[in-house]
């Protein structure tokens, strides 16, 4: 008997820490590093934040590729959506390749590898993130 | 390094930079103590360079 109303009262509980989970893991997807400040884990934000930052602008600086959602095949739509795996830092890449991609030179093909590295790198944060923000992880 | 027309990195360069910064997001989400997160982002980075170094003259002989 107990341990049912323990277990009734445990339910919303876990609901709703599952439902902050999810918000803390979608804040640091649209803000690299914003899913470790809101739980005050500094130093993972920090290094999350600048290491995908300098990942997009070294990535646009070597004039890489960054993939629209206009691709011609399957691999430019997994190319877009690794892109948009750095959340509003997409919109910054897009904003500074200003004189396009030039993917002719190897340099080029190297700032693709480190934009999509950088949407990868993001989305395993906020993972780390929703995890750590449901208790199973630190 | 050039700052003109975007960042003209050598191929060493470009490796380089990946590896340090692949290492050291990878050890601060990894490790939770100081020690142990620069432990690991030095030991992740020696594989990154030893890999890329090994692979690199792997393939040496079919490069022409």
């Amino acid at each position: 008997m107990a341990d049912e109303t323990a277990a009734s009262a445990a339910a919303p509980q876990d609901s709703r820490r599952e439902g902050i989970a999810l918000a803390v893991g979608v804040a640091g997807w649209i803000v690299p590093g914003l899913g470790h400040a809101l739980q005050k884990m500094w130093g993972r934000a920090a290094a999350t934040f600048l290491t995908v930052g300098l990942l997009v602008i070294l990535g646009t600086g070597m004039r890489g590729n960054v993939f629209s959602s206009s691709g011609n095949d399957a691999f430019d739509a997994l190319g877009f959506l690794a892109d948009l795996g750095t959340g509003t830092f997409y919109l910054v890449a897009r904003s500074l390749e200003s004189n396009g991609a030039d993917v002719s030179h190897a340099r080029g093909d190297y700032g693709t590898r480190f934009l999509a590295t950088a949407g990868v790198l993001n989305l395993l944060s906020a993972l780390h993130a929703y995890e750590a923000a449901r208790g199973r992880k630190a | 390094m050039s700052w003109g027309m975007g960042f003209k990195l050598s191929h060493l360069q470009s490796l380089l930079l990946f590896a340090v910064l692949i290492s050291i997001a990878f050890g601060f989400l990894s490790r939770r103590r100081p020690i142990d997160r620069l432990k690991y982002i030095v030991w992740s980075l020696f594989l990154f360079l030893l890999i890329g170094v090994g692979i690199g003259w792997a393939m040496y002989p079919f490069s022409r």
